[in-house]
């Protein structure tokens, strides 16, 4: 059976970059098809490539930074991550390096990755609460997730 | 002047921001270099049980956690008056050894493994870590992800939790370990010291056995005279989780060996208007500038200060390392900031011996991992020895132990100064009136950069994130770009 993770990832303390940490919680709190799992993670890098190894699909939610209108949503498709394999840092390289490492270890890498994105407005002061067009994104975020993996 | 704007560094934990001012005649005039800052971390903190710091620290940044939860833990046994349990302080050390493994294999292969393996000068489409396991091998990249894939099971075991541990309570830990998962925990770290030899031969044949490397190591853009500090046990040996903090000098001599709670008495903070990230410098000595040399309060914590500040490492196998590089590199102390690199193989072969030591313990399983406080002392400083530098947390709380003030000094802070004079060297030593900037040189100047693994996801208390890196030129007298390169934007 096909299997489906998806993946809330943020800083829980950091103001909007805790979105998509949230946007997981809400989801694991309703219920989801079989073979559909919903996890959390705050670290990114190669730990990212462990947490997704062996799954068919992917979804992740996360937060971004692009200069778009606060709110905002994003879909990205794996396809489009055409992004280099040198940016990041020691332990945090790109969601595409870590994709590209793991299949070249023979490591079974999702073939499906799909990327929700919220545009946030502030991701540099500590604090539990969402800005206001963060906070609605959210809600419309995780509809769009449960759209994707088939949960109505 | 011109003005060349490296921002913000790739391969760096956060985000950093390096701006190279260059005269007229094309010399390099200065170096600045910056980091954004994050707000209201005390604020975040205050009023909390002071328990929580353990877990709320932690979540700075994704790239040590298991260094604040450490720290955090040992700030909240000083809180509360209490000593850990023996058997609880073993199962955090044997935690906080098996996080080391992971952290300096990951910097070896991803962040230095590129320039190193790679060349620094190599094509950048391949200097990556895609480009190192094409050439060392898919087997040794398959090694890296399934060693740590069993650190993080190891500090699972312990911490609860693979990422973010949850176990230090005030006094030990929540849980003992069984003698399953302790039989367990021996095969693991028995892995991870056949790793860490393996790692130290290949730093042998890659880089030692090539003489272009070596003098790049020791030439002197990427040399600096300077302090250095570490923790050191009762035998002036490293050690990570607990001990003294030792300060040589330039010439190797002990400056100070002090308890970190006093640390406030021999740290002072030197602040600059252009960046908020502090620079602390030795009281003793005092401040005189971003210059090196015994009269200069600048010091460096990291794994080459750990080795320069110690007499040795505790265990065999790292100890005929550590006593190798030296013999290599000329004596004690080394200068060469691109040693840091070496230096932290070393302490890789340390922490897996070390874990493996502590895991194979037959009390590793005594069920008495905590003493329960039963008073408050209401301030208290926690202290470890964090990849990238000598880490303190400082808490003071109200008679029921509720925060009332936090201080951290993270790893990178510590070398702030240092990396400034390291990048402006570099560059001086690379940058020449007339010469092309090429990316391979500044990927160079990164490079002095890089050893020190800087991480500003918790100076600054902000996050990693993935880094372009765009180099401006500009003309300082009419702030035209005279040209620019970018990557990655």
């Amino acid at each position: 059976m096909s299997s489906t993770l998806v993946l809330g990832m943020g800083n829980p303390i950091l103001s909007d970059d805790g979105v998509g940490l949230y946007v997981a919680e809400r989801l694991r709190a309703g219920p989801m098809p079989d073979g559909v799992e919903v996890r959390q993670s705050e670290v990114a890098g190669l730990r990212l490539l462990e947490l997704v190894r062996g799954y068919d699909k992917v979804v992740i939610v996360d937060a971004l930074c692009s200069g778009r209108e606060p709110g905002d949503i994003v879909k990205y498709e794996a396809s489009e991550f055409k992004g280099g394999h040198r940016y990041g840092s020691a332990h945090s390289i790109g969601l595409h390096t870590a994709l590209e490492l793991g299949r070249r270890l023979g490591i079974p890498m999702p073939e499906d990755v799909t990327v929700f994105a919220v545009e946030a407005e502030d991701v540099e002061t500590f604090g539990e609460e969402f800005s206001p067009p963060v906070a609605a994104a959210a809600e419309k975020v995780i509809d769009l997730v449960r759209a994707e993996v088939g949960a109505g | 002047m011109k003005k060349i704007t490296v921002d913000p560094i790739t391969r760096l934990e956060g985000h950093g921001k390096i701006e190279i001012f260059v005269n007229d005649a094309g010399e390099v005039a200065n170096v600045y270099f910056q980091v954004p800052e994050l707000r209201g971390f005390e604020r975040f903190c205050v009023g909390r049980p002071v328990e929580e710091l353990a877990r709320i620290t932690p979540r700075i940044c994704g790239v040590c956690p298991e260094a604040h939860h450490v720290a955090a833990t040992k700030a909240i046994d000083a809180v509360f008056g209490v000593e850990p349990a023996p058997a609880g302080r073993r199962l955090r050390e044997l935690l906080y050894n098996a996080f080391y493994v992971t952290d300096h294999t990951t910097h070896f292969y991803i962040l230095a493994g590129p320039d190193f393996i790679m060349g620094p000068e190599s094509d950048p489409a391949a200097r990556n870590i895609l480009g190192v396991i094409h050439k060392v091998g898919l087997e040794t990249g398959g090694a890296v992800i399934n060693l740590r894939a069993e650190a993080a099971e190891l500090i699972s075991m312990i911490g609860g939790k693979q990422i973010h541990p949850v176990c230090g309570l005030p006094g030990g830990v929540s849980t003992a370990v069984t003698a399953e998962q302790q039989e367990r925990m021996v095969q693991i770290t028995a892995a991870q010291v056949e790793f860490a030899k393996f790692s130290l031969q290949l730093f042998d044949d890659v880089v030692l056995k090539n003489n272009d490397y070596v003098d790049l190591i020791k030439s002197d853009a990427f040399t600096h005279e300077t302090y250095y500090m570490g923790m050191v046990d009762e035998n002036n040996k490293v050690n990570f989780y607990d001990g003294k903090v030792r300060v040589t000098g330039p010439n190797g001599a002990e400056l100070v060996k002090f308890e970190g709670k006093d640390y406030l008495q021999h740290l002072a903070e030197h602040v600059e208007p252009y960046s908020y990230l502090v620079y602390p410098y030795l009281k003793a000595v005092g401040w005189k500038g971003f210059v090196d040399g015994k009269d200069s309060g600048v010091y460096r914590a990291s794994p080459l200060s750990r080795l320069n500040a110690s007499d040795g490492m505790a265990t065999p196998l790292a100890h005929a390392a550590y006593e190798s590089f030296y013999a290599t590199l000329g004596g004690k102390p080394v200068h060469a900031t691109l040693a840091t690199h070496w230096a932290r193989l070393v302490e890789l072969l340390y922490a897996a011996e070390r874990a493996h030591e502590l895991a194979a313990d037959p009390d590793l399983t005594n069920p008495d991992v905590r003493t329960i406080p039963t008073g408050i002392v209401g301030e208290g400083v926690g202290v470890v020895e964090a990849p990238r530098g000598t880490l303190y947390h400082h808490y003071k709380t109200d008679d029921k132990g509720i925060v009332t003030n936090v201080n951290l000094i993270v790893g990178t802070t510590n070398n702030n100064a240092a990396i400034s004079m390291s990048l402006k060297k570099a560059a001086e030593g690379l940058i020449k009136g007339g010469t092309e900037i090429s990316e391979g040189t500044l990927n160079m100047i990164e490079m002095a950069f890089r050893a020190y693994d800087p991480c500003f996801g918790c100076a600054t208390h902000t996050l990693p994130g993935d880094m372009p890196l765009q180099v401006v030129v500009k003309s300082e007298s009419t702030r035209e770009v005279i040209s620019s390169a970018k990557r990655n934007m």
